[in-house]
Formats: structure tokens, C-alpha cells, sequence
């Protein structure tokens, strides 16, 4: 019975915890269906899923480097890089595409392990700054692996993991709900997941009661490297190419989805469901802005005043409590 | 509470805002035709979305003309068409940044029975109904043979691009080099400037401390081009130095006028986006039209400036047009 009551408890103060994602996109929701006969069909409802996709998976990277009071704002470049590398692999060299795709998540991983390394092993004094290098780096590398030209030719089974459908669902959505349910385990159940939290919550506090705080952050950026690697597969997949240019400004939507999801900036606070629910809002804009004949400019606009609007919600519920 | 109440106003009212701005035009018209460009943000797509919304007004059609943010942007666009295949438009006109990456949507929407023709950059997909533009590679041609009569088929040049990687600027530097290869004018040193002006200058000083005898620049945009120029001015380089541009921008027809520029490329932009519309108005009436429809490219310089300074007008208000040139000019030129 206590247990139960525990359960009840927890669950009350997680929801609560997204109070601001979870309405914003229900607002969201409801106001557009209203503006647009378009909005709340089949067909744009799974575009939305299919367009969240991408930048879902690289925010849950950037969401563990948050979660330690950190950034990566190499994302977008890590994931040209990876899927230039990959594309080559494969198109260039024969290379079987299913190693092919292990390629991808390997350089982006490789790229993360050196951003993790460059903060705990040369003291760089923030991630800002080893990451901002690596935006550089892994952009130049990209263009320069690839010529600075579109690798295509990709089989057709990787188009299917950026445009396939299993029912009704886009394939790209179920891998981010997997990874998702994936992130949610590891972020509460591990030994590491939790000393993300510990480490970004109270980093002396953390050294003090033996949590290697370096292992942590190297690993921490390491992830964010495989996610950037894996939301390249499904770009990838979406325009049947790879391309140096791709994924350009991506760390900035990935920021935008994780604060908009309610993860605090000073670290230790964030769930990988806000964060999917951050990324859900942000396609949800676009796609509706969209729908509503918006020019692009314009919305950039809407999208920055919803990023103040989210995190001033959040300072506001912070006072309360 | 009060607050997160107040918070929920503000945001209804920019939600509002946002659907007042853009609600604009929604006339009761026969056809909705959506335009989706590469870009809003420069002269040229400005321009080509003046000629669609004109045809857009002469044939009574409901028309929306959209873009991605920037030209970098592939992923964006094609966010975009997906979301007009949603809005169930009667056709759709398309400037694709990336052919190869747009196939898949556009065949999505021509499998729900939208036609798709293609405006400015041709793109390959099953049931495409025409195209209508030149393509930069062949316009660049026209700059590549300009700049072999000018320096007499001899002696060094600079090309000043648009960012590695950028499609579009690939296109023109390839179709430039096309039409060059076989004469005795080398392009010692290609560098990117990414499309800004700004950058351009920085660049062409450093192309001059390492290649000083070159003769020619050629820049893939007008912006770069005059800020090559700007570079050249400074370091007293500009004297018999042909400079040739891309985009008849505005700022390069001035330049031209005032003896900076050579020469720049323009594709008939307004017409591409004209052409476009009315292909589509032609084809939902069930009226055949073309595969192709080639939408001439020219060279404008000293000698056809004033002629080139008219067909702004059709995309530029006089005020825009008087700002640029100057009152007197525009009264020299237009009256």
C-alpha cells in the first residue's frame, strides 16, 4: 500500500516536473487543429513524427551534456562527419552498408570520446570551448572526406530506417521512442546514468562521495557523439544522401528541444521524455507554421519567443515550489 | 498562477499575430498553388516570387510562395514540401536544393495526385510534368565564354565562391570552368567566401598578395563579386581588371552603371517564377505544356544596363529601385 502511495507520489511529481512541456504541446496541439483543417490529419501527424525524428535523437545526446551543467555544440558538424565517413564507406569503398551504419555511430562516437577527453584530460575549462573546436574540426573534415560534394547512391533499405512506415508509424519515430525507453532506464536504473544526474547536480558533492567525475563526462560526451551519429543514419535516410552540409545549426534546435523540455541549464535537472516532448513542440511549430503559409523567417520568431516563454514557465513553477 | 495564465495569453496572441501577418491573401480563387523556393532571403528569390505571385494575380489563382531560411538548409525544404503535400494543394512548384534528395517527396506528392514542375534547378522523379529555367551550370557558361572575350582568351583569374559543398555554387563554378577549359585563361585559385560580401573582400586580398598578375575575378553571387571589387579598389588593382558577377542584383546593375563591375549573369528570375505558375494553371486546366521551357540567360553590362534597370521594376518597387540608384537615376532611366 505505502509503495503504491510512493509510486502515486513520484509519478505526480513527474508529471508535474513536465508541467510546461506536456501543456505547451497540447495547447499547441488543440490551437492548431483549430487554425488548420490540415493539422490533425493522418497523413501530417506523421509527418510531424517523421520530422521530429532527427532532431529527437540528437537532443537526447545533448540532453546527458546539459544534465552535467554542460553543452555540445558540436552535434551538427559530428553528425556531417559521421555520415560522410559512413556514405563513403559505403558508396566509395563497397563497404557493407550495415557496417556501413556502425561506421557512422563509430566516428560520431570517436568525435565525442576526443570532446570528452579534451575536457577531462587537457582541462579545458568548459565544454563551450572543446566542443566549439570540434564543431569546427568535424565540419572541416567533412567537407574535405567528401570533396565537398553530396556522397550518394545509398541502398534502398536505409532510405526505408528515414521514410519507411510499419503501420502507420514512421520507422524513424519507433527508433526514437526505443532509444527513449533506452535513455529513460539508463538515465535511473544505472550506476552511470545516475552519477550524470549526481555529477551535474553537485559536482563537488559528487567528487566528495567518489564519483569519478572525468569517466563520467568522457562518457557523457561520447553518447552525445553516438546520438549525432545516429540522427546522421536517419537523415541520411530521409534525402538518400549523405552531405557535408548537413545538419547545419542542429545544436541549436537540439538546445532548444532540451530546454524546452524543462531541463535546467545549471544541470542535474531533465528527463529524456521532456526532451522528446521539447523536440515534439518544436516540430510541431514548424509544421504548423507550415501548414499556415508562415515564411520561415517569421517563424524563427515564434520558435525563440517559445524557448523564453518554456523557460520562464519553468523559473515561475522553480519559485513556487 | 496569475502568471502562467498571463503567459498563456501572450502566447495566444503571438499565435494570433503570427496567423493575422501570414492570413493575408485568402481569396476564394479556383486553384491553391504552392510555390516552394530554396531560399526568401536574397534579390533573386525575392524576384522569382514576384513573377509567381503576378501570374498568380493575372491567371485568378490562390498561390503561397515559401523557402527554407537559407540556401544550406535541404533537410528544411523538404520539411516544407511534405507540409504542402498536407495542405492538399492543387499543384506544386518547386526550386529543389538538392534534386537527388527531394526525389522521394516529390514522388510522394505526385502518387497523391499534386503535379509537380520544377522551376529554376531541374530534378529527376517519375511523373514530373516540365521544367521550367535554364540551370546555373549553363548561365555560368555564359560568364565562363564573357570572361574568355574580354581577356582575349588569355591570362590568369580568381573565383571568388559561395560556401564548398553548396550545390548551387558547385553549379556555377563548374559551368564557369566548362567554358574556359578550352581556351588559355587559367583560374589560379578558387576560394570560398561564402556568399557574403564582407568576406569576399578579406578573401580577394589574400588571392592579390599571392597571385598578382591575375586579370579577371569571377564571382559566383553579385554580393561576393562586388566586394572583390571593393578589395581590388583598395589595393589600386582595379584598373583593366574585368570583374564579373552572378544574379544582376540590384547593388551590381548600380556598380555596373557607375563603371565597377564589368559585367553580371542574370537568369530571368522574374520570368522563371511566372513561367512556373502559368505552367501549372495550364496543366491543372488539363492544357498540355513543354517538358522543357528554357527561360534565357544574359549578360548584362555598360552596354544594356539602363534596359536591365526596366525589368527590375517589375520585381522592385521604384522606392526600393530609388533607394539603389538614386531619384535622379531612376527618373533618367524609367521616365
Amino acid at each position: 500500500m505505502e509503495k503504491t502511495n510512493n509510486d502515486f507520489v513520484k509519478w505526480k511529481n513527474i508529471i508535474f516536473e513536465k508541467f510546461g512541456a506536456i501543456f505547451g504541446l497540447l495547447f499547441l496541439v488543440i490551437a492548431l487543429s483549430f487554425l488548420s483543417p490540415y493539422f490533425l490529419t493522418v497523413n501530417n501527424i506523421t509527418n510531424v513524427l517523421q520530422q521530429a525524428s532527427i532532431n529527437a535523437l540528437v537532443a537526447s545526446g545533448m540532453l546527458l551534456a546539459i544534465l552535467t551543467a554542460g553543452i555540445d555544440l558540436s552535434v551538427g558538424s559530428v553528425l556531417a562527419l559521421a555520415i560522410s565517413i559512413g556514405g563513403i564507406s559505403i558508396v566509395n569503398y563497397g563497404i557493407n552498408p550495415v557496417i556501413g551504419i556502425l561506421i557512422v555511430l563509430a566516428v560520431g562516437a570517436a568525435a565525442g570520446l576526443i570532446n570528452g577527453l579534451l575536457l577531462t584530460k587537457l582541462n579545458l575549462p568548459h565544454p563551450f570551448i572543446s566542443t566549439l573546436a570540434m564543431m569546427n574540426v568535424a565540419r572541416g573534415l567533412a567537407l574535405i572526406v567528401t570533396d565537398a560534394s553530396p556522397v550518394s547512391g545509398l541502398p534502398e533499405w536505409i532510405q526505408f530506417i528515414g521514410n519507411g512506415y510499419i503501420g502507420q508509424i514512421p520507422f524513424s519515430f519507433i527508433l526514437v521512442i526505443a532509444v527513449a525507453i533506452f535513455f529513460h532506464f539508463f538515465l535511473n536504473k544505472t550506476t552511470l546514468g545516475r552519477h550524470i544526474y549526481a555529477v551535474g547536480g553537485n559536482p563537488e558533492a559528487a567528487r566528495l562521495s567518489g564519483i569519478d567525475t572525468k569517466k563520467v563526462l568522457t562518457w557523457v560526451y561520447t553518447i552525445s557523439g553516438i546520438m549525432a551519429g545516429m540522427g546522421g543514419i536517419v537523415l541520411m535516410g530521409r534525402v538518400n544522401a549523405a552531405y557535408p552540409n548537413a545538419g547545419l545549426m542542429y545544436e541549436l534546435d537540439a538546445i532548444a528541444a532540451v530546454i524546452i523540455g524543462g531541463a535546467s541549464f545549471l544541470g542535474g535537472v531533465g528527463t529524456i521524455w521532456g526532451t522528446l516532448i521539447g523536440a515534439m513542440i518544436i516540430a510541431v511549430i514548424r509544421n504548423g507554421l507550415n501548414l499556415l503559409g508562415v515564411a520561415a523567417s517569421l517563424q524563427t520568431v515564434v520558435l525563440g519567443i517559445v524557448i523564453i516563454v518554456a523557460v520562464y514557465i519553468d523559473v515561475l513553477r522553480r519559485k513556487k515550489a | 498562477m496569475k502568471k502562467l495564465f498571463f503567459l498563456f495569453i501572450a502566447l495566444t496572441l503571438v499565435l494570433g499575430l503570427t496567423i493575422t501577418v501570414s492570413a493575408d491573401s485568402h481569396a476564394n480563387e479556383e486553384y491553391r498553388i504552392s510555390v516552394v523556393l530554396k531560399a526568401t532571403n536574397s534579390d533573386y528569390w525575392k524576384s522569382v516570387q514576384a513573377g509567381a505571385e503576378q501570374a498568380a494575380e493575372d491567371y485568378g489563382v490562390e498561390v503561397s510562395v515559401v523557402g527554407p531560411s537559407n540556401e544550406t538548409q535541404v533537410m528544411q525544404q523538404i520539411n516544407l514540401l511534405e507540409d504542402q503535400i498536407s495542405r492538399q494543394v492543387d499543384g506544386l512548384v518547386v526550386a529543389p536544393l538538392r534534386p537527388a534528395a527531394a526525389k522521394t517527396v516529390l514522388e510522394k506528392a505526385v502518387n497523391r495526385g499534386i503535379p509537380v514542375i520544377t522551376i529554376d534547378t531541374d530534378a529527376d522523379f517519375k511523373g514530373k510534368i516540365s521544367f521550367a529555367g535554364t540551370g546555373n551550370f549553363q548561365a555560368a557558361q555564359k560568364a565562363g565564354n564573357y570572361m574568355a572575350e574580354k581577356l582575349g582568351g588569355e591570362g590568369e583569374i580568381a573565383i571568388v565562391r559561395g560556401a564548398a559543398g553548396d550545390y548551387v555554387h558547385d553549379q556555377r563554378v563548374d559551368g564557369f570552368l566548362d567554358a574556359i577549359s578550352d581556351t588559355n585563361i587559367k583560374a589560379v585559385s578558387i576560394q570560398p567566401a561564402d556568399s557574403q560580401r564582407g568576406q569576399a573582400v578579406s578573401v580577394m586580398q589574400n588571392i592579390l598578395q599571392t597571385y598578382p598578375n591575375i586579370e579577371g575575378v569571377y564571382g559566383t553571387n553579385d554580393e561576393m563579386a562586388l566586394g572583390a571589387l571593393r578589395a581590388l579598389k583598395s589595393a589600386n588593382a582595379d584598373e583593366g581588371m574585368t570583374v564579373i558577377g552572378f544574379d544582376g542584383s540590384p547593388d551590381a546593375i548600380k556598380s555596373i552603371r557607375n563603371g565597377g563591375l564589368t559585367a553580371t549573369v542574370k537568369q530571368d528570375s522574374y520570368n522563371i517564377g511566372y513561367m512556373g505558375v502559368e505552367l501549372m494553371v495550364k496543366t491543372l486546366n488539363g492544357e498540355e505544356v513543354p517538358e522543357v521551357v528554357p527561360v534565357p540567360t544574359k549578360i548584362i553590362n555598360k552596354d544594356n544596363v539602363d534596359e536591365s534597370i526596366k525589368e527590375l521594376r517589375k520585381a522592385f518597387s521604384r522606392e526600393r529601385l530609388e533607394d539603389v540608384f538614386g531619384k535622379d537615376v531612376i527618373e533618367e532611366v524609367l521616365d
